[in-house]
């Protein structure tokens, strides 16, 4: 593990899997495929990346009231992730992360997990006390 | 800790029932992870029903076993009961038409599917109204009033010009809270929080109705996560049709919630007031180039074969249908072309009554009602050989639906109308 972070737990349980980090956040509508998991958001830096078994890294949502409902169709169909860490809460975020249930932090003051996470490196998260252990991918 | 009233308790103990009890509980568990404190009163909901192609992954043809998977987010089928006396409901957008299923592609069974379903909801107590702009036909909550939609641009409108309080929630929230008839007291909910922190300075123009629907795609790219934009500069106050166009481009590009305009929203007589006497977190200017390279994002730059055009996102008002069609008479579509001009079935009624309905059916195109393309789904565009659209939101979103290399054009009706009577886009 080479750093942790710590924030307000939102969704209580431990989490582990590889990070996909979007610092764009990822639209409401068009964003993940309700039949694949995939994000399909034309031009999106993860584009084509499936949601499912990933720590999601976001700072917010953004784009359509339908943030949440694609996130749960898609894990209707098989593919959810396995945890989210949020910079800051907002009100579509919250309903995923109810809906979703998996293990989530949320509220980073000290640093931005956006910014100090990168893709594929290795997270566990405790939704409980708000703590992630960050294990770099190179090393 | 989230405090609720004798009443809230007994909800969530199930004394008025198990549809109100999940979906209070539902309502209680987000609040939670906002980190909300008690819940407000609802007043007034737009509910996203009817057979959504999302609800698929459901795995039913069950309206109460889809309804309590996919709204109540429960496994155990809970019969649909009723949504809360307190709340004004009726129905965003939907899957079909209000009338007619073969210019979309659809089938008559999945027309009947879709029926059936708001018809399901309605006697649950949500009207079918089929509108993204409810506030044209007669929904509009007033200052201080709390609301929930599941139209994002919506929202934005309600917050920012009406100075009602609404949070962007989600499909899912939104039902709860339309059945419990609570929602949890934070966001906008919370005076506070209704403050502007981002200012744009708009320098760019800001004249018609494609002006202020870049503008928004525009600040929404800039927008810093959780900014409230504060808009200023030297500009003619913008109109309703201008202001839906705003608010839908700003809500696709962004997860803005509530914007000021200086001098001309109502919780923005000033600058400072509008910042709640506060410092700005940021100031951006929006310039002539920032305007051309989101035009650029959204129009392509070709002149290629289209056959389907799309007027009407979000929905059309009657003036906006009028003045297509005075545009229209005397011409024709190109064959082949599927030509819609999309509003609420109300206002469709009104076209017919006037004479517009007949100018654009005579022309080759239809009036339809309820949705669009983007809501319907791939049925009713994957057909397309090239896709035109006035409405930002519409270019912006089909272009993750659509087969890659396949052109979007964007343009304001005119252009639009022009392309579907030559049957190929021109950029001038």
């Amino acid at each position: 593990m080479d750093f942790t972070l710590k924030a307000r737990g939102v969704i209580d349980g431990i989490a582990e899997g590889e990070a996909l980090v979007c610092p764009e956040s990822i639209q409401g509508w068009a964003g993940v495929s309700d039949t694949t998991g995939k994000i399909i958001e034309r031009g999106h830096s993860q584009e084509g990346q499936c949601i499912d078994g990933r720590i999601l890294v976001l700072p917010c949502s953004k784009g359509s009231n339908g943030w949440s409902c694609h996130f749960h169709s898609a894990m209707r169909a098989g593919f959810k992730p396995a945890g989210w860490l949020f910079t800051k809460i907002d009100s579509r975020a919250g309903v995923a992360a109810v809906i979703i249930g998996v293990p989530a932090i949320a509220d980073f003051e000290e640093a931005d997990p956006c910014e100090v996470i990168k893709t594929g490196d290795w997270l566990k998260i405790d939704g409980a006390t708000g703590i992630v252990e960050v294990t770099r991918k190179n090393g | 800790m989230v405090k609720l009233t004798d009443y809230e308790q007994r909800m969530l103990n199930g004394e008025f029932g198990e549809f109100k009890q999940i979906a209070l509980q539902r309502i209680y568990d987000y609040a939670k992870v906002l980190g909300a404190e008690e819940l407000c009163e609802v007043k007034k909901a737009t509910l996203y029903l009817g057979a959504h192609p999302y609800l698929e992954t459901a795995g039913s043809d069950d309206y109460d076993t889809i309804f309590s998977k996919m709204y109540l987010c429960s496994d155990k089928t809970i019969p649909l009961g009723e949504m809360a006396d307190c709340c004004c409901c009726q129905t965003c957008v939907a899957p079909c038409d209000q009338y007619q299923w073969e210019p979309l592609h659809l089938s008559k069974e999945f027309f009947d599917r879709n029926r059936k379903y708001l018809e399901l909801t309605r006697d649950a107590g949500v009207s079918i109204t089929g509108s993204c702009t409810p506030y044209l036909v007669g929904w509009i909550p007033l200052k201080g009033e709390h609301f929930v939609t599941t139209e994002s641009s919506n929202g934005l409108m309600c917050n920012s010009v009406f100075g009602a309080c609404g949070n962007s929630d989600g499909i899912e929230a939104a039902a709860w809270s339309a059945i419990c008839g609570r929602t949890p007291k934070w966001g906008l909910h919370v005076p506070e929080n209704r403050y502007g922190t981002v200012i744009f300075n708009i320098e760019c123009p800001a004249e018609t109705a494609v002006d202020w629907d870049v503008i928004g795609y525009t600040i929404g790219l800039k927008l810093p996560p959780h900014g409230v934009p504060v808009l200023q500069g030297n500009f003619p106050y913008p109109d309703i049709v201008r202001l839906k166009q705003f608010f839908a481009a700003l809500a696709t590009t962004s997860g803005a919630e509530m914007c000021h305009i200086v001098g001309f929203t109502p919780e923005a007589p000033d600058l400072k007031t509008a910042l709640g006497g506060k410092e700005p977190k940021a100031v951006i200017t929006i310039t002539g180039e920032d305007y051309r390279q989101s035009f650029d994002m959204l129009c392509d730059k070709s002149e290629k074969p289209i056959n389907i055009v799309t007027l009407g996102c979000p929905h059309y008002t009657l003036e906006e249908i009028r003045k297509a069609a005075l545009y229209i008479k005397g011409k024709t579509f190109a064959p082949g072309i599927d030509f819609a001009i999309w509003t609420d079935y109300a206002t469709r009624e009104m076209a017919n009554q006037n004479g517009y309905l007949e100018i654009v059916e005579k022309a080759g195109g239809q009036i339809l009602t309820s949705g669009c393309p983007l809501v319907i789904g791939p049925k009713c565009f994957e057909h397309a050989v090239g896709f035109a659209s006035d409405g930002a939101k519409q270019a912006h979103y089909i272009r993750s639906e659509l087969p890659a290399g396949t052109p979007v054009y964007y343009g304001d009706m005119f252009k639009c109308i022009d392309a579907a009577v030559r049957g190929s886009w021109k950029e001038v």
